[in-house]
């Protein structure tokens, strides 16, 4: 074991942080609407020109073909910087469907997205849960038929994340009718230009809109959009979600630890309705603590898991453990928030960047709830890592 | 950066799995719940001089070694006298002599855990030759008479503890500062994560072949979550223990509060897998020939010697010091 970075690796850190202070957009990004998925493309394209785009994403497709663990100082850097969150509208491109289409995609697919994502021209979607199959995504219903050179999508689809600003969508049906579970779906990139879709905002808790329900009404999308072979898109599905359970959140894991320690100064200065600094109240005190070790321990999990992709090549099912981990842990967090800062914290006007913490109360659901609920992670530890016996 | 074990480093582990588990395996502790005063198994090995100088003996490994020993020494809640004998190590390591004769078990070190009110409270063996003591401001090292002491059953029945007037204790050596404290806090986090790990895998094994209502426990949401929950706890606590032990190895400016937070986790982790195993096993958990209440017992008595919440808190809420991700 050792923790020292090599050459090459303080170099790239070096690098990364006289780039960024030099970079990094004077003005705010706008809570939500088009204005803020623009500033998204924007500073992508920033990153794209100034070679930053891509950091472990192999050279032949564009990226800078680095490691992991320079991945993890780039986000480092960036959470340093207070650059632009990489969890934006250009996320499902970045971290989803262009790692989907480098492992399964055709040569013509990969020519035409992988720059187009690396440049922030084109924004991406999900399509996975659907109104009656969230954490059961296997029994998803929407489908398609083979009609000569085309699928033929009827159904719908739900929590489409900023589909309203998305010119594609990974989308995963149902196309061998009859087919049960896992079996006879396909992966396959739907243009959100084709005709019969129809994006329907759902407002949540936070009063925003970033998240849809799609419909399909005989939407035709060409055969040779198909990621991975017909009939095999759970298995492609599952490559793009090991690799966001893996090493998808790494940056979050390092903000998180910025983040505790803006929530023990807060509390240092901080006087509760008794006239005492709320760093003073010993319950106060003890939980921040067991929370900023939880994240010394998610920063320590992010080299461990570094080093295990090194030695086998994937993260494996500990990504499970990370996700579990980070989302109640901010989640511990933002509850903390909520209890020092008293009234202070009843001033919601739903905009992030005037409520921080309010905001991200309300989020903490979101991350618990989203890309497999913390239940699910349960499940998923259970089944895969300790074998227990299987009741579904 | 590397935060796994290089081959070198899984071959110590390996060893020290092989010679725990088959020399002292939990069950030991059933027909005999005390532990014997004996030493010789493990200086016939050098386990008592991993972090030695070669001059006394050790094989001038460094905590990182050590600390993979006390991971397996957790395991099995391995005998106790082995902690106190390698902080007497660490003590003496400047005077060859003494370090010397104490990686060869030719003398032995007791535990001094608590002086207050004018009495001293002993864990380990009250004939032994030594008393070391380790504090976050100073870590001491006596000669130690127990004639006078008397004994006090432990809660842990495999360690003897004993209550003693301060004058069983005359001074030796003493180090000021917490080098040999942080040293100390490594070992029983390891022990605690090993404890941990234990809890976890007699849960598991037994949700696999124990039936309620016509199927495997194991196969219920109410048995398979909180196990996954242990899993998670075990996961922060080895992880962040890898990291403070090589923290400190490497002399990080942020080490204390490496090791501080890697205390808090693997208490954490070792309290509730401990509890969540006795629950989770019904009935069977909390009888005496279970295995179950040794690893509840051990992890007491660990947190214990780790330091309280208070004490471990002050390194993580003092942003000033906390070091960030910068290496340089």
């Amino acid at each position: 074991m050792n923790l020292e970075y090599s050459e090459q690796d303080n170099d790239f850190r070096a690098r990364a942080r006289a780039w960024l202070r030099d970079n990094i957009p004077q003005q705010r990004r706008p809570a939500h609407g088009e204005g803020a998925a623009q500033f998204d493309r924007d500073w992508q394209r920033r990153l794209y020109e100034g070679g930053w785009a891509g950091v472990n994403w192999p050279k032949e497709y564009g990226g800078l073909g680095l490691s992991a663990l320079q991945q993890v100082i780039w986000y480092e850097e960036c959470a340093r910087a207070g650059a632009p969150n990489y969890i934006n509208t250009t996320y499902v491109a970045l971290m989803h469907a262009g790692p989907t289409i480098i492992a399964c995609g055709t040569q013509e697919q990969k020519a035409f997205h992988l720059e187009k994502i690396l440049s922030g021209e084109n924004l991406w979607c999900q399509g996975f849960s659907e109104p009656n199959a969230g954490s059961d995504l296997a029994s998803l219903k929407t489908s398609g038929v083979v009609d000569g050179d085309y699928l033929v999508v009827n159904g719908s689809k739900t929590w489409t994340t900023d589909g309203q600003h998305a010119d594609f969508q990974e989308l995963l049906i149902r196309t061998e009718p009859g087919s049960e579970r896992h079996r006879g779906l396909t992966w396959v990139i739907c243009d959100m230009k084709t005709p019969g879709i129809t994006v329907t905002p759902i407002r949540t808790m936070l009063g925003d809109e970033h998240v849809n329900t799609t419909f399909y009404d005989d939407v035709k999308i060409p055969l040779t959009n198909v990621v991975g072979a017909l009939g095999a898109g759970w298995k492609t599905a599952m490559s793009t979600l090991s690799f966001e359970r893996g090493t998808g959140f790494i940056g979050d894991q390092l903000a998180l630890f910025e983040r505790v320690n803006q929530v023990i100064e807060l509390a240092g200065r901080t006087r509760l309705e008794d006239g005492s600094l709320a760093i003073e109240d010993s319950g106060i005190a003890g939980r921040i603590a067991q929370i900023k070790a939880d994240t010394m321990a998610i920063r320590a999990m992010t080299f461990a898991q570094i080093a295990e992709i090194e030695s086998s090549g994937g993260p494996g099912p500990k990504g499970s453990i990370m996700k579990l981990l980070v989302t109640g842990t901010a989640k511990s967090l933002y509850h903390l928030v909520a209890e020092i800062l008293g009234w202070e914290f009843m001033e919601f006007n739903g905009d992030r960047n005037d409520n921080l913490w309010s905001y991200e109360y309300l989020w903490s659901w979101v991350s618990t709830i989203a890309g497999g609920t913390s239940e699910i992670q349960r499940e998923i530890i259970a089944d895969q890592l300790l074998e227990l016996p299987r009741a579904r | 950066m590397f935060l796994a074990l290089d081959s070198h480093e899984q071959e110590i582990a390996n060893a020290a799995a092989d010679f725990l588990g088959n020399e002292y395996p939990l069950q030991r502790l059933h027909p005999q719940p005390r532990d014997a005063h004996d030493l010789a198994p493990f200086c016939e090995l050098g386990w008592l001089g991993l972090a030695a100088p070669e001059e006394a003996g050790g094989s001038d490994l460094s905590q990182v070694e050590e600390m993979l020993f006390f991971l397996e020494h957790g395991r099995v809640a391995g005998p106790m006298d082995v902690y106190a004998q390698v902080l007497g190590v660490a003590v003496a390591a400047a005077d060859g002599a003494l370090c010397a004769s104490l990686v060869a078990g030719e003398a032995s070190v007791a535990l001094v855990v608590e002086q207050r009110e004018g009495a001293v409270r002993i864990v380990g063996n009250a004939a032994a030759q030594y008393a070391v003591e380790v504090t976050p401001s100073h870590a001491a090292l006596y000669a130690f008479d127990g004639s006078g002491c008397d004994e006090v059953l432990c809660l842990d029945r495999s360690v003897a503890m004993s209550i003693g007037a301060p004058g069983c204790l005359q001074e030796v050596l003493r180090l000021e500062g917490d080098s040999v404290w942080r040293k100390a806090q490594i070992d029983l986090c390891a022990m605690m994560v090993g404890v941990a790990e234990s809890a976890l895998a007699m849960i598991v094994a037994y949700a696999k072949e124990r039936e309620t209502f016509g199927r495997a426990i194991g196969a219920y949401q109410a048995v398979r979550h909180p196990c996954s929950d242990m899993a998670v706890r075990n996961e922060a606590a080895r992880s962040q223990l890898f990291y403070a032990a090589t923290a400190l190895r490497e002399g990080h400016a942020d080490a204390a509060m490496q090791v501080d937070a890697a205390a808090l986790l693997a208490q954490r982790a070792a309290i509730m897998n401990v509890d969540t195993n006795i629950q989770l096993h019904g009935g069977i958990g909390v009888t005496d020939e279970h295995d179950a209440h040794l690893l509840l017992k051990r992890a007491n008595l660990l947190s214990r010697l780790a330091g309280s919440a208070k004490r471990l808190r002050a390194t993580l809420l003092d942003v000033a010091s906390s070091g960030d991700c910068d290496p340089t």
